[in-house]
């Protein structure tokens, strides 16, 4: 795949806090790219510096091949980004609003006519085109500056959180409109803390955390890092000190965590270790009220890496 | 072009108080003709005088009496002192005249009788004083000259009958150029703040941190994008101007086809650039468009109350014309004073008027420095 954007060795700060240390990633044609980290990880400082909305103390961003400057408008015209604070005019209304943002891209009213209506379909705003951003609900609100950072049909997409504060409808609308965008060739650079958006959506993850990358790859690829296989949680346990360092003892264990009635299980790579537990369980007449086995999240790859939540 | 379009959206949202602040205008300059009186008339005012003759109503006593009831009403009044008193405190008359007994024959031996007087202090009580004063010293200088009574009196007529007539030599319209004064006067609150309201808020949407960051990482150039909204903003500021200088001539009419009539305009085009100024000052200081809703009022407003836009300047205390000179307000309206006087126009006759220009101007280029230096650190905070 070719490298549409590259980032070498970036490095911003802020008095004495380093907000980017020494950031080194590309972004392929095509793809869906998550950058994932918790708050004040650097994501968005990485986007603005990527926009140039931000001077940096060294480093390059190169995008298309050319320097990224703030009056590069031939490598401007195709990108989009939406913001995760909503950005669009309360004095007017739908249409208005995505015919201005197009309209700082796209001169030709006519083609601007066009790309608009696509976009109201796209985002499923097309009940909605007479209403002024007050009339409109958080969700709808959301889609509608979507609309506006993606109407002039942009090659490269920043999504910077768009779905904070959205009901599930809204969601899955943003998340299927955002695939439908990858489909039309656009590349998607996405950040949130919603882990399991990234694992829906992106092909490759880059983790952050105190504006360093900790980890990168895909999803896949980055739970391999963590060496855990399973994770299973007993609900409604009420568990003795010794019973607990019977289970310690139990084959191919990681991790075990106690709390409030609910035990969770971390195992390594290994074999049948639920109906191992289970049969563990019944043997000690150990009463609970619900067991089940997941697949190890990225929120555990970030606790494993750093050891703490991604959303602390 | 999308940018114009957007910002004359924006301002179709915002017209209502702008409406508003004209209906004001057209309400008060339309009741203002109706209530403005004349000037180019003169007519000599007439004080309130009682006269109390204790002497023979006969010659010299007659001919003063006379000469005061010519010159001002005379008002009957029952002799006492309790009635003078009276009439005097609740202004009936403004002066009171007591001839004592005697009076003829001691005036015509030169023993100066006193006349005795009582007056309420105003300038109609002094007006009749100065008849009195007047004819008395007339009498006496003739007295020198002849003791026949008849002949006296003949003196004494013929000098007081040579009357001074006023001519209003001016060819002003006065009514026409005060309506004109007082409309321009009151555009001060219309421009200043409709421009304020309409300016500060459409720039506060503009650059709204969200919009504008939108703005910087789309393909528009950023300057082009500065000097577009720059453009409308004066387009509006011009066609608002416009606006009001055609009202202004349904209004006023003709007398605005004349050469007070150009520099009214051109007063109110230089305060428009300073009030256009001033709103962008604001757009700068103030992010919260809640502030600015509140602000337009307490500027306008304050600085038509402090700059006589409402009220005249003559009737305002020296401290609060000394505060209002540091208002481009009182520059524009003290030239609408002038330019209500003007009849003869060369340098010499335009030259405060100039003076007054410049010094707007000079407070519009203070406004566009300390806007640069507040935008420029603003974009070193960013």
């Amino acid at each position: 795949m070719k490298s549409i954007i590259e980032v070498k060795n970036l490095t911003k700060e802020y008095r004495n806090l380093k907000a980017l240390n020494n950031l080194s990633f590309d972004i392929f044609e095509g793809e869906i790219l998550g950058l994932l980290g918790p708050n004040g990880s650097g994501k968005s400082t990485t986007i603005n510096c990527i926009l140039s909305l931000l001077n940096y103390n060294s480093g390059s961003i190169k995008i298309y091949n050319q320097e990224m400057q703030p009056d590069a408008y031939n490598i401007k015209k195709d990108i989009g980004v939406i913001f995760q604070d909503i950005a669009v005019f309360e004095e007017l209304n739908v249409y208005d609003n995505i015919d201005y943002f197009c309209g700082l891209y796209v001169k030709n009213k006519d083609e601007r006519k066009e790309l608009i209506k696509d976009t109201i379909k796209l985002v499923g705003l097309e009940d909605f085109i007479k209403f002024y951003p007050k009339q409109l609900s958080g969700g709808l609100l959301r889609r509608l500056n979507i609309a506006c950072g993606i109407a002039h049909k942009p090659k490269i997409i920043f999504l910077d959180e768009p779905t904070v504060a959205v009901d599930p409808q809204s969601r899955n609308n943003i998340l299927n409109g955002i695939k439908k965008l990858r489909k039309q060739g656009a590349t998607i650079i996405y950040t949130t803390h919603y882990m399991e958006e990234v694992e829906l959506l992106c092909d490759r993850v880059i983790i952050l955390d105190k504006g360093k990358i900790i980890a990168s790859g895909t999803c896949d690829e980055l739970k391999e890092l963590i060496n855990i296989e399973e994770k299973v949680t007993v609900e409604g346990i009420d568990i003795n000190k010794n019973l607990l360092k019977k289970i310690r003892d139990l084959k191919n264990l990681k991790n075990i965590n106690n709390h409030e009635k609910t035990l969770i299980i971390t195992y390594q790579k290994g074999k049948n270790n639920l109906i191992k537990l289970i049969d563990f369980l019944k043997q000690e007449n150990l009463p609970y009220s619900k067991i089940y086995s997941e697949r190890p999240t990225l929120n555990d790859v970030f606790l494993e890496l750093t050891g703490k939540d991604l959303r602390d | 072009m999308i940018v114009f379009k957007t910002y004359f959206k924006i301002l179709n949202k915002l017209k209502f108080p702008i409406i508003l602040y004209t209906s004001i205008l057209i309400f008060f300059s339309i009741f203002n003709m109706q209530t403005s009186d004349s000037s180019n008339n003169f007519i000599a005012t007439k004080a309130d005088v009682a006269i109390i003759n204790y002497d023979d109503y006969k010659g010299i006593t007659k001919n003063v009496i006379e000469f005061m009831k010519k010159n001002n009403n005379v008002i009957k009044i029952k002799d006492n002192n309790f009635n003078l008193e009276d009439a005097l405190f609740y202004r009936d008359v403004n002066f009171v005249i007591i001839i004592p007994k005697n009076f003829r024959k001691d005036f015509l031996d030169n023993k100066k009788p006193i006349i005795e007087i009582k007056k309420t202090g105003d300038y109609n009580a002094s007006l009749a004083e100065m008849y009195l004063n007047k004819y008395l010293k007339t009498a006496n200088i003739y007295l020198n000259v002849t003791k026949n009574e008849e002949e006296l009196i003949n003196y004494i007529e013929r000098s007081l009958s040579n009357n001074t007539k006023v001519e209003i030599i001016s060819k002003l319209d006065t009514i026409a150029l005060n309506r004109a004064s007082f409309y321009f006067n009151f555009l001060n609150y219309c421009i200043l703040a409709g421009f304020i309201y309409a300016i500060s808020l459409i720039i506060c949407s503009f650059k709204d941190e969200k919009i504008r960051k939108r703005t910087i990482v789309s393909s528009m150039n950023y300057k082009n994008y500065n000097l577009k909204l720059l453009f409308s903003n004066s387009i509006f500021a011009l066609i608002l101007w416009l606006f009001y200088v055609l009202l202004g001539f349904f209004i006023l009419g003709d007398v605005l086809i004349s050469i007070n009539g150009l520099l009214y305009f051109v007063n109110s085009f230089i305060f428009s650039i300073c009030a256009l100024s001033i709103a962008f000052l604001l757009s700068n200081l103030l992010s919260s468009k809640n502030a600015i809703n509140g602000i337009v009022n307490i500027i306008a407003l304050g600085s038509c109350f402090l700059c006589g836009a409402f009220v005249p300047m003559e009737l305002l205390p020296k401290t609060v014309l000394k505060i209002a000179h540091i208002l481009p307000s009182y520059w524009y309206i003290k030239n609408n004073e002038v330019i209500k006087t003007l009849d003869k126009f060369n340098f010499m006759s335009l030259k405060p008027i100039l003076i007054n220009l410049i010094i707007i101007l000079i407070f519009t280029i203070l406004f566009i420095i300390i806007t640069n230096i507040i935008a420029y650190k603003k974009r070193k905070i960013d």
